[in-house]
């Protein structure tokens, strides 16, 4: 008889659905946490879009624990010591049902956890899984770095995050190669409240989003600059491989996009509070691993469910929309007998028919287009360069016409027409 | 305890009660750059190591005088707030008999804290023959709850341990730090209350089964009605902070000395002004940035 139904490993926002979702179910659950509580370990860049907890926990953004809710959009192109923004503002995504929010990990997931929890999962903290119980090739448990740590089930979730040790002593994952991953990095720098709502002209509750492109120099990657209620998330996302070929450390290059004239007076004067760091399955879809084997699921970072697609870098809905099928799948297969890989399927069912796998299919070839040359330093510098053209007064010359700037930047980036046309439809078709 | 409760086996039938008294106090304290004031949270609140320590060496003694076939039991005392129940009932795991709450939701001063603790200790409740505290709580503790406590239970004390050996049971070696390097060696019998430095042991980590079970368990909780005063709260002249001079010149120690302290410089008379209130404040400030203790960024 095995010591519970169902365990799920790591209690980020995919385990926390997991557990939410098979203890809701009926089945007796323990949620295995390495940090002293949830969200301890975990850092991300700042905003969760919460509409996948509609159904969970209905009104959620009555009790969840919020900082700003994103009501402006902010896209940059950077180049040099210029920018160029696109900035959409829309107020009703402050008003219920509310759309993205900046939340403090260690707040946000320990409040979901807590649901988890409350619906009768047993959250153990400080305790790390250390490898995985195997009858045959099917796993029935986990190893715990406590004394007498075994603990036995009939499914094991895995929802411990990028690089999952889990899913791939499960021989899940196939050889992990670097450039499927990113690294990054973040400082959260205390501002008062009235100094970010001057600055970045919002009022109340409300906050910004400004994603970030053209900004990490010689390595692909981004950047991102949210507000909090009384800090700012400033950070960088960049391509591993590439970062440990240019020597150069992350720290410096955040350095020098908080110096950068459109990121500095937004931050002056404040105080850094913490530096954190986190690798991103940046390839998602193209590097997921099998999710299901007999008697094991994979969910969230654990399963490279993270989309970051330049202009999207969303993580925590993806983790909280698969762990959440993974859940109500285990507990089905619990109910019904068969917790085999053939009866854990209603997994990938699942995820077949939500926005996790669709938006990862769809979206499959969005990351390697934005860490393309085009994307990363053609396009911020063609678009910096044609604004300058385009806005300064060059009298007694006459202006020139628009088509002329864009072709004579085209031509000093070297892009060439054709590479931009075929680029375009290539865009097209991934985000169209 | 008297010694000679014990029988010639120096077993106690009664049983030996060692209590443990941990304090549940903001480990990481955010402190607010603005105004000072210190922001608790649950989450960074917990136990500090020294607590830790007393109640892994309860729990060493307990084992050894369990082994020369004494009973013993271990209880986890703690005067704190009902956030501090999920950590508390984790001392179950690692081997606690019991674990009592005395409900405490504010803070208060050391001597209140031990009297709320000494009133959970009496013979008629938990009936403690060893006390053992850690020496100062991560707060910026003064480790005088565990004198207090002595004192409010008429035990003899032992602090600032950083040694303990069991000997026979309900009798152990302790060892306390003296001035250049001297230890002092003490031998204690019940009952007595000591505290013991964060080194002296580390807590042990409970089994996944304990953990598990410890779940389960229920915290007790008591609460004792005890009427302090009402706290006054003192209201402090802002006072400012401390000039930085440059270093003084002078050839000899003595010259030095007397440019640094000023003691040899005109000092200012004493003036009696008549001022309505405004002028008074001004002739306040203008005398306070004469001595160059108002600098630019000081809001007049
Ligand atoms: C710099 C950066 C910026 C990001 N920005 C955003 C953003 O703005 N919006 C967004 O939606 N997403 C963002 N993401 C992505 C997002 O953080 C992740 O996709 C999301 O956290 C995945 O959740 P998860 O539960 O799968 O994994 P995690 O959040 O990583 O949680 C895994 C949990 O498992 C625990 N664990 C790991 N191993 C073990 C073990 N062996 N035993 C026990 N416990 C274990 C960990 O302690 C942790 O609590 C960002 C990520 C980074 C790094």
């Amino acid at each position: 008889m095995p010591d519970f139904d169902v365990i799920v490993v790591g209690a980020g926002p995919a385990g926390a659905a997991a557990a939410l979702e098979a203890a809701r179910a009926g089945r007796s659950v323990c949620l295995l946490e390495r940090g002293p509580y949830p969200g301890s370990k975990n850092m991300y860049g700042g905003v969760i879009y919460g509409r996948v907890l509609d159904t969970l926990i209905p009104n959620w953004w009555e009790e969840a624990p919020i900082q700003r809710w994103v009501t402006r959009r902010s896209t940059m192109l950077m180049a040099g010591d210029q920018a160029v923004t696109v900035d959409y503002r829309c107020s009703s995504w402050g008003e219920a049902p509310y759309n993205g929010a900046t939340a403090f990990r260690p707040e946000f997931d320990a409040w979901l956890a807590s649901k988890a929890e409350a619906a009768g999962a047993v959250l153990i903290c400080s305790t790390t899984a250390t490898g995985l119980l195997r009858d045959g090739t099917r796993v029935v448990g986990v190893r715990t770095d406590r004394p007498d740590g075994d603990l036995t089930a009939q499914v094991v979730i895995c929802c411990d995050g990028v690089n999952s040790f889990l899913a791939k002593e499960a021989g899940l994952y196939p050889p992990s190669d670097p450039a499927n991953y990113t690294l990054g990095v973040k400082e959260t720098i205390l501002l008062p409240r009235e100094v970010i709502d001057e600055r970045f002209a919002v009022r109340g509750d409300h906050g910004v989003d400004i994603e970030i492109l053209g900004c990490t120099g010689e390595v692909p990657g981004g950047g991102f600059l949210y507000t909090n209620a009384e800090s700012l998330a400033v950070g960088l996302v960049l391509s591993l491989p590439k970062l440990a070929a240019c020597g150069r450390r992350p720290e410096e290059m955040l350095a020098e996009l908080k110096a950068h004239s459109a990121i500095a007076p937004l931050i002056e004067g404040g105080q850094v509070k913490e530096y954190s760091a986190h690798v991103i399955p940046e390839a998602g879809y193209k590097m997921m691993p099998e999710l299901i084997g007999d008697g094991i699921l994979v969910a969230g970072d654990a399963a490279a469910m993270c989309l970051a697609a330049g202009i999207w870098l969303e993580g925590v809905n993806f983790a909280i929309g698969s762990g959440a099928a993974a859940g109500q799948a285990a507990a089905r297969a619990v109910q019904r007998r068969d917790t085999s890989s053939a009866g854990l399927q209603d997994y990938r069912r699942r995820l077949d028919s939500n926005f996790v796998m669709s938006d990862h299919r769809k979206l499959r070839e969005a990351p390697h287009l934005v860490m393309s040359d085009l994307a990363q330093q053609q396009l911020p510098r063609i678009a910096c360069g044609v604004m300058e053209q385009l806005f300064t007064v060059t009298n007694p010359d006459p202006k020139p016409g628009l088509r002329k700037i864009i072709r004579g930047q085209m031509k000093l980036n070297n892009l060439k027409l054709r590479d931009a046309i075929s680029q375009g439809m290539k865009a097209l078709r991934t985000f169209g | 305890m008297n010694p000679a409760d014990l029988n010639p086996a120096g077993l106690n039938p009664a049983g030996i009660n060692l209590v443990a008294c941990v304090k549940w106090a903001e480990l990481r304290p955010e402190i607010d750059p603005l105004h000072g004031s210190v922001e608790a949270s649950q989450r960074s609140s917990g136990f500090s190591s020294s607590d830790f320590a007393a109640v892994e060496s309860a729990l060493r003694l307990a084992q050894a005088w369990s082994d020369q076939g004494q009973t013993c039991g271990v209880t986890v005392l703690c005067a704190g707030p009902e956030g501090a129940e999920d950590s508390l009932r984790d001392f179950f795991a690692v081997g606690a008999t019991r674990v009592v709450r005395v409900h405490l939701a504010e803070q208060r001063s050391s001597a209140q804290v031990a009297e709320l603790l000494a009133s959970a200790l009496m013979p008629s409740q938990l009936n403690a023959q060893f006390v053992i505290c850690g020496d100062v709580s991560s707060d910026r503790g003064s480790g005088s709850v565990p004198a207090y406590l002595a004192h409010h239970l008429g035990m003899q004390q032992a602090l600032g341990l950083i040694g303990l050996e069991s000997t026979d049971p309900g009798s152990l070696h302790a060892t306390r730090r003296l001035d250049g390097g001297r230890r002092e060696r003490l031998l204690l019998m019940t009952a007595a209350v000591i505290s013991v430095e964060g080194s002296v042991a580390t807590l042990r980590r409970s089994s996944l089964a304990a953990t598990l079970a410890a779940k389960q368990k229920t915290v007790e909780v008591r609460k004792q009605q005890i009427d302090w005063p009402t706290e006054v709260n003192r209201l402090r002249p802002w006072r400012p902070r401390a000039r930085v001079l440059a270093p003084p010149a002078g050839d000899d120690a003595l010259s030095r000395i007397l440019e640094l302290t000023g003691a040899q410089s005109g000092s200012t008379a004493a003036r009696t002004l008549r001022l309505d209130p405004e002028q008074a404040a001004e002739a306040v400030l203008e005398q306070l940035a004469a001595w160059g203790y108002l600098d630019d960024s000081l809001p007049t």
